[in-house]
C-alpha cells in the first residue's frame, strides 16, 4: 500500500471536503474573532495560503506542493465570499493570484529564512488588496488613499501571524511526511 | 489538521529546484481564477445567491456566537485590574453617576412641572380665571386648625381672601381654602375643612339655585357641612356646591370679597334634618390633605 497506489475517489473527495470546512471555519474566526475596532480583520487564510505554498514549493515535489497552496486559496477564499458582501469568487479569486504569483517566485528562495517568508506575504498581501480593489472600488478613484486606508493596514496585520504561521505549517508538513 | 495538508506525504526538498512541471502550476491557477470568475458572474446574474445566502443563514447562529465571544474578550481586556485604576474608574463612575443622578432629578422636576403647567392651562381655558399656581410647601403642624402654608406671596399679587384650588385626577378644579395671611413670599391657606372657614355657596338645583353656608367640619370628625338660609328649598343628594361670591357681588369690604363666584367645591353626599335645619354633608370634589400643587385665583375676567 505505498505512495503510487491510486487512492479511491471517495476517499480524496472526502479529503478535499474536509479541507474545504476547516478553512471555512477558519474563515470565520478571521471575520469573527480577527477583527479589530478600527474594522480591519487579520487576513489570516491569505497568510495560510501563502505559507502553505512556500512549505510546498520547499518539498521534494514543489509543484505539487505549490499546488495545493493554490486549492488552500481557493477554499478559504470561497470561505471568505460566503461571509462576506463582495459578489462570490471575489476573495478567491485575489487569493489565488496572490498565491501563485508569490509561490512561483518565491520557490527560488530559501523558506527557512524569515525574511523570505515576510516578503512573500507582504507581496501576497499588497496583490490580494489590489486585486480586491479592481473588482470592488471604480476605477476612476484615488488609489492612492486606498493603499493608505486599506491596504496599509491590512499589510501590517497579514505580516503579525507570518512566522507563526508558517512555522506551524512546515511542521504539520514534516509530521505529514 | 495535518491529515488535509497533502493527499500524499510529502518528501522535503534536498536539491536544487528545477523549472519542469511549473505549467502545471500555471494551468490550476489559471484554471481556479477563471471557475472563480465564473462563479462571481453567476452571483452576480443571481443564479448561486440563493444557495450563498442559505450557507450564510446557516452559519449565522455559529458566527453569532462567534461574535458575542470577541465582545467579550474586549470586555475582558479593557477591565481595568491593577487597584489604582480600578479605584480611578470607580471615582470617574461615581462623579458620573452623582451627574445623572442630578440630571434625572432636574428632569423629574420639569417633568412634575410640566403636569402642573398643564392642568393650569386647562383650567384658565375652561374658566374665566387667572390663575397663579403655588407650591405646598408644608402643613401646619398644629393639629387644631387646617392650615397649608404656599410658595407665593405679596410679592407675585397674592392676597387675603383670594380662591385657592386645587385638582385630582378625574375631578374637576375645586376650592380647597383661602387665603388667610400673607407674607412677601409665602401665604397660609386656610382650608375649606377647617371649622373657623366659613364660606357662602349656591347648591345647583333644576329649579334654581339657592343659597347656603358652607362650614368646616375636621375638628368635629367630619368634612364639611352646608345650610340652606330658606328653609322652604329641600336639599337633595347629588347637587353641586359652588362658591356664592357675595361678598364680591355686593362689593363689600370684605376679605371675601376676593372669593370668585361659581368655584366648584363638591356635592352632597347626606341630609340630615335637626330640628327646623336641613343639614347637608358634601364630599368636596379635591381633598385639601391631598394636594401638593395649588392655584391662587388672582382675578376673574368680567
Amino acid at each position: 500500500m505505498g505512495d503510487s497506489q491510486p487512492r479511491r475517489i471517495e476517499e480524496r473527495l472526502a479529503r478535499e471536503l474536509g479541507l474545504a470546512l476547516i478553512l471555512l471555519a477558519l474563515a470565520l474566526v478571521q471575520v469573527t474573532l480577527l477583527i479589530g475596532p478600527t474594522g480591519f480583520s487579520v487576513p489570516l487564510l491569505l497568510v495560510l495560503a501563502i505559507a502553505r505554498a512556500l512549505v510546498g514549493v520547499s518539498t521534494a515535489e514543489p509543484v505539487r506542493g505549490l499546488i495545493r497552496g493554490l486549492w488552500w486559496a481557493f477554499y478559504g477564499g470561497l470561505g471568505l465570499d460566503i461571509m462576506s458582501t463582495l459578489p462570490l469568487g471575489s476573495h478567491a479569486a485575489a487569493q489565488l493570484l496572490a498565491v501563485a504569483i508569490v509561490g512561483l517566485v518565491a520557490r527560488r528562495f530559501a523558506i527557512e529564512r524569515s525574511l523570505v517568508s515576510l516578503l512573500a506575504v507582504a507581496a501576497g498581501t499588497i496583490i490580494y488588496e489590489a486585486t480586491l480593489y479592481v473588482v470592488t472600488v471604480p476605477f476612476d478613484s484615488d488609489w492612492q488613499r486606498y493603499v493608505l486606508i486599506a491596504v496599509l493596514p491590512s499589510l501590517l496585520l497579514a505580516l503579525i501571524p507570518t512566522l507563526p504561521v508558517v512555522a506551524i505549517v512546515h511542521r504539520l508538513t514534516r509530521l505529514s511526511g | 489538521m495535518r491529515d488535509f495538508l497533502d493527499d500524499r506525504p510529502l518528501r522535503l526538498r534536498r536539491d536544487r529546484p528545477s523549472d519542469q512541471g511549473y505549467w502545471r502550476v500555471v494551468a490550476v491557477a489559471i484554471g481556479l481564477v477563471l471557475l472563480s470568475l465564473l462563479l462571481t458572474v453567476l452571483d452576480r446574474q443571481g443564479v448561486i445567491s440563493p444557495a450563498r445566502l442559505a450557507v450564510r443563514e446557516a452559519l449565522q447562529p455559529l458566527t453569532g456566537w462567534l461574535t458575542a465571544q470577541r465582545a467579550a474578550i474586549e470586555t475582558w481586556w479593557a477591565t481595568p485590574r491593577d487597584i489604582a485604576t480600578m479605584q480611578s474608574r470607580i471615582a470617574e463612575l461615581e462623579a458620573e453617576n452623582a451627574r445623572l443622578t442630578s440630571e434625572v432629578l432636574r428632569l423629574e422636576q420639569a417633568r412634575v412641572e410640566n403636569i402642573f403647567l398643564r392642568q393650569q392651562l386647562a383650567i384658565t381655558r375652561a374658566h374665566p380665571w387667572k390663575v397663579l399656581g403655588a407650591e405646598v410647601m408644608v402643613r401646619a403642624p398644629e393639629a387644631a386648625r387646617r392650615v397649608l402654608i404656599i410658595a407665593r406671596g405679596a410679592e407675585d399679587g397674592v392676597r387675603v381672601g383670594m380662591a385657592v384650588i386645587g385638582q385630582q385626577p378625574g375631578a374637576p378644579p375645586a376650592l380647597i381654602g383661602v387665603v388667610e395671611t400673607v407674607g412677601a413670599r409665602t401665604a397660609d391657606v386656610l382650608m375649606i375643612t377647617d371649622i373657623s372657614s366659613q364660606i357662602s355657596v349656591r347648591l345647583l338645583q333644576p329649579d334654581g339655585a339657592p343659597l347656603g353656608l358652607m362650614q368646616g367640619q375636621w375638628q368635629r370628625g367630619s368634612r364639611l357641612r352646608v345650610e340652606l338660609i330658606d328653609r322652604n328649598t329641600t336639599l337633595q343628594v347629588g347637587d353641586h356646591v359652588v362658591t356664592a361670591g357675595l361678598s364680591g357681588a355686593l362689593d363689600l369690604p370684605l376679605d371675601l370679597a376676593a372669593m370668585p363666584a361659581a368655584v366648584p367645591i363638591g356635592a352632597i353626599e347626606t341630609v340630615r334634618q335637626e330640628g327646623q335645619r336641613q343639614i347637608g354633608e358634601i364630599r368636596p370634589f379635591v381633598d385639601p390633605d391631598q394636594v401638593r400643587y395649588v392655584w391662587v385665583i388672582l382675578s376673574q375676567e368680567e
